[in-house]
């Protein structure tokens, strides 16, 4: 499989839930890559890339705090809009239904974090079409 | 052969016998209780003497006491006999005013002791059981109740006492723990525990757990035989009747029989205070029959229970009662509708994707009531729509049920307020409450 781990997090809405994570990564030295809040008025879920997964997710466990790992397409394209849009269009014109996405940049590039509806899927256009699939790096 | 029952001649006692025997004890009951200062004069008052009681139904010619009585009372006022004779002394803390006291001479300790080992010879326990106790061991009488009790099934007893999961998790598997006592939330919490060090509960040496102190759906119990591989059996006990060892579930796991040679029961309407018809839901009122230090009569308990019909295949010929379906003093009036938080209890256990505390929390909005029920998540997705849905279906069938739609709230652990190791379950904050 060519996907990479993300973190989902829920999140009260409550004053400090996210600090507590945060700073609870930080201590750690885990670096955050990626993040995106996904909200209500009543809570949230707070999905992550982190440098290292793994000890991320147990650490957060350890502290309370509900974490599901899962996979998802990590795509690394040019880091303009026309890439972007063109990327975009590519895999949802061969049918590929994208739950989510956000991206960040990383040296120099920009990177799409995709959750299709079927990954499976997905993953085949995503080959067909060459782009270029980070592998879990951790 | 193993012998089936711990004490055949009393727990399959024919009803008529059974009833002339509760005649009897209720007649010594009495004889003790005039040497109370609270109770004498209230039999002087009305006529009660050890004589005058001819029957059962002469139960009705005592007025009822209350946790009040216990109270006002504190500590010693309903003493019965000198506290010379008094050889320990349980109480439970009160929320508002004095807490309330129970004594108990050497005889009341042990037939207490012997009640709660009867119970616990009626779920299978044996004295080849090793038998871990997770109830805190101070002024609770889960802790002493239950040691008493295992020691003289003849179990080797552990005395774990409340907290500290890790060195549970220890002991069940150094030990060879074949039983649990606990509370149904931390029989939960402590398979939780397990998981999280990588071992699966069902795996343990576990067979037999005695639940109690807590009230619990059917579910939860389900729940709680997955999570462990074992058998769960309902126990009842209160400290002013004595402790553990009131009432239990046979391996039939139909009702809990209440041991009738120890205590008269009626079931009453709560608000009338007249006997229910036969099998319908009303406040359990016990009378003690088999105590010295501190009898009490017609004691009003605000559990909600029923007399289950016909007889138990076990043999035993005490009645069962139902799980207990709420406390008459925690119902809640919302909109006009009488709501018991066991009904909510109940949906919420039907999902899945929740671990099993919850709070409901009651508000006046404008001039209105509104309900909010905070439900803890079991484990986080990625998938936003899913917490959405979830929401909502948790809303439509908390509707169907109690007939008014609350907001549910979801949220992460930690965040339901626990008191006592106890899950708080209603907070309400109306104007007028
Ligand atoms: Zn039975």
């Amino acid at each position: 499989m060519k996907t990479i781990k993300q973190l989902s997090i829920f999140l009260e809405n409550r004053q400090g839930s996210l600090k507590r994570i945060l700073s609870a990564l930080s201590d750690q030295n885990i670096e955050i890559q990626a993040a995106s809040v996904a909200d209500t008025n009543d809570y949230g879920i707070l999905r992550l890339i982190t440098s290292n997964q793994t000890k991320a997710a147990a650490l957060l466990s350890d502290i309370g705090v509900l974490v599901n790992v899962n996979e998802v397409l990590a795509i690394s394209i040019e880091d303009n809009v026309a890439a972007f849009s063109a990327t975009i269009s590519s895999l949802t014109d061969n049918g590929v239904v994208i739950n989510y996405l956000y991206t960040f940049s990383k040296d120099g590039r920009l990177v799409l974090i995709v959750r299709p509806a079927d990954m499976e899927k997905a993953e085949l256009v995503a080959s067909a079409q060459g782009f270029q699939l980070i592998q879990g790096w951790e | 052969m193993e012998r089936k029952y711990w004490e055949e001649e009393i727990e399959t006692m024919p009803r008529r016998q059974l009833e002339k025997l509760q005649v009897e004890r209720l007649r010594k009951t009495v004889e003790i209780a005039m040497g109370s200062k609270f109770y004498a004069p209230i039999f002087r008052e009305r006529g009660i003497t050890p004589e005058s009681i001819n029957s059962v139904e002469d139960i009705k010619r005592f007025p009822f006491t209350t946790k009040n009585d216990l109270r006002s009372t504190y500590p010693f006022g309903i003493a019965s006999v000198p506290l010379q004779k008094v050889i320990r002394l349980h109480s439970s803390s009160g929320t508002t005013g004095n807490p309330t006291v129970i004594l108990h001479t050497r005889r009341d300790i042990d037939e207490w002791a012997d009640a709660m080992a009867r119970s616990m010879y009626a779920t299978g326990l044996r004295d080849t059981d090793i038998i871990q106790n997770t109830s805190g061991y101070g002024m609770f009488t889960g802790g002493l109740g239950i040691q008493y009790a295992a020691e003289r099934l003849g179990a080797m007893t552990v005395p774990a006492a409340a907290g500290n999961s890790l060195r549970q998790f220890k002991f069940i598997q150094d030990f060879g723990t074949t039983a649990l006592h606990c509370i149904p939330s931390y029989a939960t919490r402590l398979a939780a525990v397990f998981k999280e060090q990588g071992v699966d509960p069902r795996d343990t040496t576990v067979r037999i757990m005695i639940i109690g102190a807590e009230p619990h759906s059917e579910a939860q119990r389900q729940r709680i035989e997955e999570l462990w591989g074992c058998k769960a059996y309902n126990n009842f006990g209160m400290s002013e009747m004595c402790g553990p060892g009131v009432a239990i579930e046979c391996q039939e796991q139909n009702g809990m029989h209440i041991w009738e040679d120890n205590y008269i029961v009626e079931i009453l309407d709560p608000v009338t205070l007249e006997p229910v018809p036969e099998g319908e839901l009303g406040e359990l009122v016990l009378t003690t029959l088999n105590r010295e230090a501190m009898p009490l009569f017609r004691y009003r308990t605000r559990d909600l229970t029923r007399i289950l019909p016909g007889e138990c295949p076990c043999g035993r010929t005490h009645r069962r009662l139902q799980r207990f379906q709420g406390r008459s003093d925690d119902m809640m009036i919302v909109k006009g509708v009488n709501i018991f938080p066991i009904q909510i209890e109940k949906i919420l256990m039907q999902f899945p994707e929740l671990a099993s505390d919850f709070l409901i929390t009651l508000e006046t909005v404008g001039d209105n009531d509104e309900m909010t029920v905070q439900v803890e998540l079991a484990k986080a997705t990625d998938d936003f729509q899913l917490l959405d849905n979830l929401r909502r279906e948790i809303a439509r069938r908390l509707k169907d049920e109690i007939l008014l739609t609350p907001k549910v709230q979801l949220v992460g652990k930690g965040v339901i307020p626990q008191s006592d190791g106890k899950a708080v379950r209603v907070k309400d904050l109306r104007q007028n409450h």
